[in-house]
C-alpha cells in the first residue's frame, strides 16, 4: 500500500489541486478569512441606564459631563405643577483615564451629597461569543454634606460616608436590545437606628431597546435582598434615551428621588401604584 | 529514479502554471477617509484592508475593508459611524471587485503609472459600478498601489439626519494605499 503514495502520485494530486484552485473563483473569495472577533460596542447609549450605571465608559481622554434633574412628587398635583416646582439636581464629571477606566466626581443637592467613583471594564463581550457578557466594576464613596443634627456632641467625619460596590454584567443581545444584571453591596458607616444593618445587598435588572438609531426605551429595577422596611420600596424606573449628535437626553419616571447609588438602591420610598413618582432627566455631553 | 524524474517535471509544470496566474496580495492595506465641512473635520483610518491582484491577462483586482476596524480620534464619532451611519454589524465590510482596464499596457520597470480600474464598489450593502483612477508601480517584487476617490453618502443609502448635515460632508474622500506581495 505504501508504494502508492509515491512522489509521482503526490505530484499528480498537487498539480490537480493547483489547477483547480485557479479556476472559477472570485477574487473576493480569496480574500475572505474568518472574521476576527471584536469587542461588542454601544451596549448602552450612555454611562447610565437610568439611575444605575451601565457598562459604558467615556473612553481615554474624554470628559463626560452630566447634569441631572429630579422633580418633586407627581401626585402633589396641580398646586406644585405635578412636582415641577421642586427640582433637585446632580452634577457629575467623569474622566476617562484609559478606554476602560474612569474616575468620577459628583454632587447632588439631595442630602448635599458628594461622590467620588471609579469604574472599570473588566471583561468585554466579544462578537464571536467567546466572552458572552461584559463585566464592569463600579465603586463609589458618598459623603453626606448636611450640617450635623447635634453639632454639640463629638461627630466623626467617617460617619458621613457610605460605599457602594457593584458588578455590572451586560449583554448586547442584538443590535437593538441589551440587558444588564447588577448585584450591589451597600455599606453605611453610620445607621440611624442601631438595630439596622450597616450592610445591604441589592440585585438590579436593566435593559434598553432601541426604537430607532437615536431613540431607545430603557427600564431598571432593584430588588432589596435583605427585605424592605415599612417606608422603603424597590426602585423601578422607566425612561427614554434621545441622542442628538453630541448630547444624550435621558427622560424618565421613577419612584426614587436620590440620584446617587446608596439613595436610589436603598432609600426609595415612592409607590408606583399611588402615583408617588418623580419625573427627571439626565443631559450628558462629552468633551474631548 | 523514473518516478523522481516524473515528479520533478510535474512539479516544474505546476510551478509554471502558478506563475502564469500569479497573484499578489496584501492583508494590511491602509485606508483613510476624510469628511470636511466648515464646522467639523472628521477623519478615520484602518490598516486592515486586504487586497488582491491577479497578474493574469485581465488584471483582476479586489479589496475588502472591515468597517469596524476604522479608528476615529473621538470615541463618540466611532460609535455613531458604526451604529448609525455604516451599520457595521449588518454590513461588516466594504468591498471592491473589478479589473485594471489598462493592465496590459503597464510597464513593471516604469515607476508609478496611472491606472484605471472598473468594478463594483459595495459600501453599506449598496453596490455601485465605479471607475476609479489610481497609480501603481512594481517595486522589489511587489506591486504598490495608491488611489483616491469620493464616496457619496446618499449613493450608498447612508442616512444623515438634518441636524448634523452641516457637520458631515455629503461626499467623503477615501485614500487607499497598499503593498501587494506575491501570494
Amino acid at each position: 500500500m505504501v508504494r502508492f503514495i509515491s512522489p509521482f502520485w503526490l505530484a499528480i494530486v498537487l498539480f490537480g489541486l493547483q489547477s483547480y484552485s485557479s479556476l472559477g473563483q472570485s477574487l473576493l473569495d480569496a480574500l475572505d478569512t474568518e472574521p476576527t472577533a471584536h469587542p461588542v460596542t454601544a451596549t448602552f447609549k450612555d454611562t447610565r441606564v437610568i439611575n444605575m450605571q451601565s457598562n459604558e465608559t467615556p473612553g481615554a481622554g474624554v470628559l463626560h459631563f452630566v447634569i441631572a434633574h429630579r422633580f418633586g412628587r407627581i401626585n402633589e398635583g396641580a398646586y406644585s405643577l405635578w412636582g415641577l416646582d421642586n427640582a433637585s439636581m446632580r452634577m457629575g464629571f467623569d474622566y476617562g483615564l484609559t478606554d476602560r477606566w474612569t474616575l468620577g466626581v459628583g454632587r447632588s443637592t439631595f442630602q448635599k451629597t458628594y461622590e467620588a467613583s471609579i469604574k472599570g471594564k473588566l471583561f468585554l463581550q466579544k462578537s464571536d461569543n467567546s466572552v458572552p457578557v461584559s463585566v464592569t466594576y463600579y465603586s463609589v464613596i458618598m459623603a453626606n454634606g448636611l450640617r450635623w443634627q447635634e453639632p454639640d456632641r463629638e461627630n466623626l467625619f467617617s460617619s458621613r460616608l457610605s460605599y457602594v460596590n457593584q458588578l455590572i454584567v451586560t449583554r448586547k443581545i442584538n443590535d437593538r436590545t441589551s440587558l444588564a444584571v447588577v448585584p450591589s453591596f451597600i455599606h453605611r458607616n453610620l445607621v440611624d437606628i442601631t438595630s439596622k444593618s450597616h450592610d445591604q445587598w441589592t440585585l438590579g435588572l436593566g435593559g434598553r431597546h432601541k426604537l430607532t438609531h437615536r431613540v431607545s426605551i430603557n427600564s431598571e429595577y432593584h430588588f432589596l435582598v435583605n427585605g424592605l422596611d415599612e417606608a422603603t420600596t424597590n426602585s423601578l424606573s422607566l425612561g427614554v434615551d434621545i441622542e442628538t449628535g453630541g448630547h444624550v437626553f435621558q427622560l424618565h419616571i421613577t419612584n426614587s428621588q436620590g440620584m446617587f447609588e446608596r439613595a436610589f438602591l436603598t432609600e426609595t420610598t415612592g409607590r408606583w401604584l399611588d402615583g408617588d413618582l418623580f419625573f427627571g432627566f439626565n443631559l450628558s455631553r462629552v468633551f474631548s | 529514479m523514473k518516478n523522481t524524474l516524473t515528479f520533478l517535471v510535474l512539479l516544474l509544470c505546476s510551478a509554471a502554471s502558478t506563475l502564469d496566474a500569479q497573484q499578489f496580495i496584501s492583508r494590511e492595506g491602509h485606508v483613510r477617509f476624510f469628511s470636511s465641512t466648515p464646522l467639523e473635520d472628521i477623519e478615520a483610518e484602518t490598516v486592515q484592508m486586504s487586497a488582491i491582484l491577479d497578474a493574469g491577462k485581465n488584471g483582476g483586482f479586489a479589496f475588502q475593508i472591515p468597517i469596524l476596524t476604522f479608528h476615529f480620534d473621538k470615541a463618540l464619532m466611532e460609535e455613531h459611524f458604526n451604529e448609525s451611519y455604516l451599520e457595521s454589524e449588518k454590513h461588516p465590510r466594504a468591498t471592491f471587485e473589478g479589473a485594471i482596464l489598462n493592465w496590459e499596457e503597464l510597464n513593471p520597470t516604469g515607476g508609478w503609472q496611472d491606472v484605471v480600474t472598473s468594478g463594483n464598489l459595495n459600501v453599506h450593502g449598496v453596490s455601485l459600478t465605479r471607475t476609479i483612477q489610481g497609480q501603481m508601480q512594481f517595486n522589489a517584487g511587489s506591486w504598490e498601489i495608491r488611489a483616491q476617490f469620493d464616496v457619496l453618502t446618499a449613493d450608498h443609502e447612508i442616512r444623515i439626519p438634518k441636524m448634523v448635515r452641516n457637520q458631515i460632508a455629503e461626499s467623503i474622500t477615501v485614500y487607499v494605499d497598499a503593498v501587494l506581495t506575491p501570494r
